[in-house]
C-alpha cells in the first residue's frame, strides 16, 4: 500500500526509542579495538610535544642542554612507540581499502597498495633512522 | 531424548508496555538444519501467536529478517541453531532502530536516506530508443558490481556506533548504494548525489569503525564505498578538472 | 533525517577540509613518528647508538638547515591535524555530542593550526637559518 507523493506516512504510535549503551565500545572486541586506534592520537601527540620542547631547549645554549635520558622516558617512549606502531599499522592497512587505482585499466590489487604503503614506511623509516645516527657518530 | 532449546525473544507491546522485556520460549531443535527464524516460525505457529517480526524469502535474499543475535546483527534466515546451541539464543530487535513492536523495527529513516541517494540511474540525457541498450563491459560491470549487491538488510546501520550516537548520520548502505550508482557508467547523477553524501552528516561522519563491513551478509564492503567515497569526494574539489566519476 | 535537514543538503566543505587533513596527518603519523621514536626516545637514551640530539653541535647545525626545518614542521605540525580530528571523534564516541558542534571544530583545529604557528616559531628562533 503505497502512500500519494508528498504525504506523510501517520506517526506510529508509542515506538520505544533507542539509546546508546556509554559502554558500546566494551562490549565487543572489533569495537573496542577500534577506540584503541582513535585514543592512538594522545600518546604520539604528547610525544611531538616533548620533541618540540627539545628542539625549544637546544636555542637556549649548550650548557643548559641536557635531553631526556631517565629510565621513566624510555619506558614512556616505549609505550608511544606501541602506540604508534599500532597506528601505522591499522592506518597504513586501511589505506589499501580507501585507494583505489586502475593499471593499464585493470583496478591495483588492495594488497598490492597496502604493501607499496608499508613499504614507503620502512623506507622512510630506514632513511631517518639512518640520518639520525649518522649525524650522531 | 528430543533436544530443545531456548530463544529468548523481545518482547514490546506499545498499547501495553513501558519498556521492552526478553521473554523465554523452550522449543524442540528437531532438526540440525534449523536457523533462528525456522525457531521463531515455530513459536508463533504453536507457542505464541502474538509474537511479530518481519520475514519473507527465508533464503538470505530479500533483507527483511534482520535482528539481534547474541548482540550481533544477523538475518534470522541465516544464523543455525545449531551454533548457539546449548546455549539460549537471545534474539532481539535490530540496534539503533525505534522498536515498533516485539522484533519489528521502524525503518523509515532507512527508507529516506536510500530515497535521498537517488539509487538508480540517473541521466542527463536518454539514449534514443532507436539506438538500442546501453552496452557494459564486464570490466564497468566489475567496476561497481560488489556495492550492487546490497539487499537493504540494515544490518550495517545496526553495527554502526556512529549511526547509534547520532541519527542523522547518512549511513553505510545508503552511501554504499549512492557509490554503485555513481560507478555505473550508465549513470550521469554523480553530481546530483552529491550534495547529499558530502553534506556534513554524510560520509564525513564514517569514523571506519568498520563494524559495517563485518556484519554485512552480502560482502558489500560499505566500509569500503565510504572511504573511497571520501576520497573521490575530496578530489573532486581538490582537483576541479581530473578524476571525476 | 528531518524535513529540514532533507532539503538543506549542501557539500560541507570545511568537514571535506578537515577530513582531508586528517588523511595527510595521519600518513605523515604513520611513516615518520616511529623511527623517531625508537631512535631518540629509546634507542639514544640507552646509549645503545649516538643519535644526533645527543651532540649538541651537530645538532644545533642541523636545526639551522632550511630543509631540516621544513621537514620537522611537517614531522610536527601536520600529525596535529590529525589528532586533532581523531581526539575530537573520539570525544563523540565517547558520549560527548557537543564534540561535533561548530564551536568544537573551533577548538579543536584551532588547538591543531596554534601548534603549527608555535612550531614554526620555534623553528625559526631556535637556530638561525643557515646552510652550513
Amino acid at each position: 500500500m503505497s502512500l500519494p507523493a508528498g504525504e506523510a506516512r501517520p506517526a506510529l504510535s508509542n515506538t520505544y526509542r533507542w539509546s546508546m549503551p556509554a559502554n558500546w565500545w566494551i562490549r565487543k572486541r572489533h569495537y573496542f579495538f577500534y577506540m584503541l586506534r582513535e585514543f592512538t592520537a594522545l600518546p604520539l601527540a604528547v610525544w611531538l610535544l616533548w620533541f618540540l620542547v627539545e628542539i625549544k631547549r637546544a636555542g637556549d645554549g649548550p650548557a643548559a642542554y641536557a635531553p631526556h635520558g631517565s629510565a621513566l622516558f624510555v619506558a614512556f617512549s616505549v609505550v608511544c612507540l606501541a602506540f604508534a606502531l599500532y597506528h601505522s599499522i591499522t592506518f597504513l592497512s586501511l589505506a589499501g581499502v580507501i585507494i583505489h587505482v586502475k593499471f593499464l585499466g585493470r583496478p591495483v590489487p588492495s594488497r598490492l597498495i597496502v604493501l607499496s604503503q608499508f613499504g614507503l614506511w620502512a623506507a622512510a623509516s630506514i632513511l631517518i633512522g639512518f640520518a639520525l645516527i649518522w649525524f650522531g657518530r | 531424548m528430543a533436544k530443545r532449546i531456548t530463544i529468548q525473544a523481545t518482547r514490546f507491546d506499545p498499547e501495553k508496555d513501558d519498556k521492552p522485556r526478553l521473554q523465554s520460549y523452550d522449543i524442540p531443535f528437531s532438526d540440525d538444519s534449523m536457523v533462528v527464524l525456522d525457531a521463531l516460525n515455530y513459536i508463533k505457529a504453536h507457542v505464541d501467536g502474538t509474537l511479530s517480526y518481519r520475514w519473507s524469502c527465508r533464503m538470505g535474499i530479500c533483507g527483511s529478517c534482520g535482528m539481534m543475535i547474541n548482540g550481533t546483527p544477523k538475518l534470522t534466515c541465516s544464523a543455525f541453531l545449531r551454533d548457539y546451541w546449548p546455549q539460549p539464543v537471545v534474539v532481539q530487535p535490530l540496534n539503533n532502530f525505534p522498536i515498533v513492536r516485539d522484533l519489528v523495527i521502524d525503518m523509515e529513516d532507512f527508507m529516506d536516506k536510500l530515497k535521498s541517494v537517488k539509487p538508480w540511474i540517473v541521466r542527463k540525457q536518454e539514449i534514443p530508443l532507436g539506438a538500442g541498450e546501453h552496452v557494459q563491459t564486464t570490466s564497468q560491470i566489475d567496476d561497481f558490481k560488489q556495492f550492487s549487491q546490497c539487499i537493504n538488510c540494515m544490518l550495517c546501520y545496526a553495527a554502526c556506533p556512529v549511526y547509534g550516537l547520532n541519527n542523522e548520520f547518512l549511513g553505510p548502505a545508503a552511501i554504499a548504494l549512492a557509490r554503485r550508482y555513481n560507478l555505473d557508467s550508465r549513470d550521469q547523477g554523480s553530481k546530483d548525489r552529491l550534495p547529499v553524501i558530502a553534506e556534513s552528516e554524510g560520509v564525513w561522519e564514517c569514523s571506519f569503525v568498520g563494524e559495517c563491513s563485518v556484519v554485512c551478509p552480502k560482502g558489500v564492503d560499505p566500509a569500503k564505498a565510504i572511504q573511497q567515497t571520501k576520497l573521490d569526494t575530496t578530489m573532486r574539489f581538490v582537483l576541479p578538472y581530473g578524476n571525476r566519476e | 533525517m528531518t524535513e529540514a535537514s532533507r532539503l538543506a543538503h549542501r557539500p560541507a566543505l570545511a568537514h571535506l577540509f578537515w577530513w582531508f587533513m586528517f588523511a595527510q596527518g595521519g600518513v605523515i603519523a604513520a611513516v615518520l613518528i616511529p623511527v623517531h621514536i625508537l631512535v631518540q626516545g629509546i634507542l639514544g637514551p640507552l646509549g645503545w647508538v649516538n643519535v644526533v640530539d645527543r651532540h649538541y653541535d651537530t645538532w644545533i647545525n642541523l636545526l639551522g638547515n632550511p630543509i631540516v626545518k621544513l621537514y620537522l614542521l611537517v614531522l610536527i605540525a601536520v600529525p596535529f591535524f590529525h589528532f586533532a580530528h581523531r581526539v575530537r571523534y573520539l570525544l563523540v564516541d565517547l558520549g560527548v555530542p557537543a564534540a561535533r558542534s561548530t564551536p568544537a571544530q573551533v577548538v579543536f583545529y584551532g588547538a591543531a593550526v596554534l601548534v603549527t604557528l608555535i612550531t614554526i616559531w620555534v623553528l625559526l628562533t631556535t637556530a638561525p637559518i643557515s646552510l652550513g
